[in-house]
């Protein structure tokens, strides 16, 4: 029982980190038809930033995640203008925007490891300490972690529902020629929709990396696949769908483990778990699990 | 400079340039004649790599043998995921493909007992406790250096050898598929690329069509695992990461995606990228350390990319005419 409870909890807290990046994913591709192969090294981007301003420079930890979400933004939106809204004026294929959303990865990495180094990194924050739940170890960040992503999470749902920048976006997804003739301004949306993901993936990476403890440049990189699987449980383009994926891959990647399933996934091959999750999904059910069949596919 | 001068330096550039030819030569099939975005290529470079280290360290095969073994089942994990994945729009079936090869690479990772795991080819489990794999084409590896020692000198090492191994095979893989892209075959598969409709109202199977191209492109991917094998002599989990893929896209692009003969100016290109980050000493580079010169590496291929897809997305050599229609 205490395992079980154990592995819930993970699941809960790596759910939601999932979630937070997921929704982002599925935004930009409900709105650009983008999938964001760089959304991975945005999460890398906010924790490093996070770190460098509350470790090194010393700064107050919630300051520090602010002005990350602020720094994620503000070069998502450079890119938008410099590169993505280039590419939709010249009609790029699916082709074109997967290999530029590649490239603009690949050329991430390098420079947040130029700029902030390879050691592994964490921040200053207490993670020794622990709280008991029924047997099970529940860790003060985690916990921490929980509350204010759980809070995020709600806040983006509320968001999407109810902003008006928000409907424009569900608006604008849902059939671009509509939207726009009836006088939603679709660079605004455009705009908007990079500026949520931008800041969702640097908070995102600060949850990611509280919940490691330590981290390194490839922390981002290495979940990509994950998010993915997120989206696509949640019916990709779906952003309330992306959030209930989250949650639900989490769940599943840490009950995985659990013994009375062929004895458990050894934890090593928790991706797997997320990259089968993936393949599994797209061949059986790809709508996604609220989707309906609209599409061929 | 003087490493830029050295013949040694362009012996290598052209070597990789070879097998990453061959590799991208597997997408080129794929996308530039059926539209498949396949990303998950390097999963077929790292089986028929790691079966001939182990058919040939454990089991004591011959070299060759072991060569077409792990070239069959790179064929066969291409028909695997083409069976699964390949009935979905392109888009899905891109990241299915990357999580495929992102499988593979993971079971390689964990599974010491097998693949030798974190460690590599080295520590693969061996009958007489050596883990090498090369020593059969080393021989004719060395026989062709030894002829040409007489002629060049010292010039004469393993990488001239394997230039001299892999650009017939490459240019002969040219050759073959710049004819197999005239073929009716091709045709059938171009127009699928368009529009699924007219040539199911032909009453050709276009799941099947594109199902052997992506068969086809697989075992250019796992010929270019061979001849990585042989150059490297040496394997581990993270020469197969997903950057491997776009290493060969890169190519691609660069040629153009219908331009078949543009493969190799590009294919050299990419070498040139490539050795010169590693090998170059003059300055700026001179400042950079190793593993900073392999982010300069990453960064460069990532910014080419970027570059050719906003300036000149039809490649260097292609034509604008002729992109596919999306």
């Amino acid at each position: 029982m205490s395992d079980f409870i154990q592995y819930f909890f993970n699941g809960l807290v790596v759910g939601c980190i999932f979630a937070i990046a997921a929704v982002g994913i599925s935004l930009l591709y409900s709105v650009l038809r983008l999938v964001n192969f760089a959304a991975g090294d945005f999460l890398t981007l906010g924790a490093f930033i996070t770190y460098f301003l509350s470790v090194t420079l010393e700064l107050n930890f919630l300051l520090s995640v602010l002005v990350s979400m602020i720094a994620g933004m503000a070069i998502s939106w450079f890119l938008e203008l410099v590169l993505w809204r280039n590419l939709r004026r010249n009609k790029a294929g699916t082709l074109a925007l997967f290999l530029v959303a590649t490239g603009v990865a690949l050329m991430l990495r390098p420079l947040i490891q130029f700029l902030f180094g390879t050691e592994t990194r964490k921040f200053n924050i207490d993670i020794l300490k622990t709280y008991d739940f029924f047997g099970a170890r529940i860790p003060q960040t985690q916990l921490l972690v929980l509350i204010f992503a759980s809070a995020s999470i709600l806040t983006i749902a509320l968001f999407i529902a109810k902003a008006r920048i928000g409907k424009d976006m569900r608006a604008y997804a849902n059939n671009p020629g509509l939207a726009s003739v009836s006088g939603i301004n679709v660079d605004r949306v455009v705009i908007a929709t990079w500026l949520i993901s931008g800041a969702l993936g640097s908070l995102a990476g600060v949850f990611q990396g509280l919940v490691q403890g330590q981290f390194n440049n490839a922390m981002g990189e290495s979940l990509l696949l994950s998010f993915f699987a997120a989206v696509v449980l949640g019916t990709i383009g779906d952003a309330y769908g992306a959030l209930a994926g989250g949650l639900l891959l989490g769940l599943i990647m840490e009950l995985s483990q659990l013994g009375i399933f062929f004895g458990g996934v050894p934890s090593n091959y928790k991706p797997v778990v997320a990259f089968a999750t993936l393949v599994l999904v797209l061949l059986f059910k790809p709508e996604g699990i609220f989707g309906y069949r609209a599409r061929k596919v | 400079m003087e490493a830029f001068l050295q013949p040694g330096f362009w012996v290598f550039v052209l070597a990789l340039a070879g097998m990453y030819g061959i590799f991208s030569l597997g997408l080129q099939i794929q996308y530039g004649v059926g539209g498949i975005m396949n990303f998950g290529h390097v999963g077929m470079m790292a089986v028929s790599g790691y079966t001939i280290a182990v058919l040939v360290i454990t089991y004591q095969w011959s070299f060759w043998w072991a060569a077409l073994v792990g070239v069959i089942l790179a064929a066969l994990l291409g028909a695997l995921l083409g069976l699964t994945t390949l009935r979905l729009s392109g888009d899905y079936f891109a990241i299915a493909s990357i999580a495929f090869a992102e499988i593979v690479r993971y079971w390689i990772l964990n599974t010491d007992s097998v693949t030798g795991g974190t460690q590599g080819s080295l520590a693969i489990p061996s009958p007489n406790g050596f883990g090498g794999y090369t020593d059969q084409p080393d021989v004719i590896l060395n026989w062709i250096s030894d002829r040409l020692y007489p002629i060049i000198g010292e010039e004469a090492s393993r990488d001239l050898s394997m230039v001299l191994v892999v650009w017939p095979f490459f240019l002969l893989f040219i050759w073959i598929s710049s004819r197999l892209q005239k073929t009716s075959w091709a045709r059938v598969l171009r127009a699928t690329r368009e529009d699924d409709d007219v040539p199911r109202s032909l009453g050709k199977n276009v799941f099947r069509f594109r199902l052997q191209t992506l068969i086809i492109g697989s075992v250019f991917g796992g010929i270019a695992g061979v001849f990585w094998a042989l150059q490297f002599a040496l394997l581990a989990p993270e020469d197969f990461l997903r950057i491997v893929t776009f290493y060969g896209w890169m190519i691609l692009i660069l040629a153009g995606s219908t331009r078949v003969k543009g493969l190799f100016v590009a294919a050299i290109f990419f070498g040139f990228l490539y050795g010169a980050t590693r090998f170059l000493e003059f300055w700026p580079l001179s400042l950079l350390s190793s593993p900073e010169r392999a982010y300069l590496r990453v960064f460069l291929i990532g910014f080419v990319i970027v570059l050719l897809m906003v300036k000149r997305p039809q490649g260097l050599f292609g034509k604008r005419q002729e992109m596919v229609l999306e």
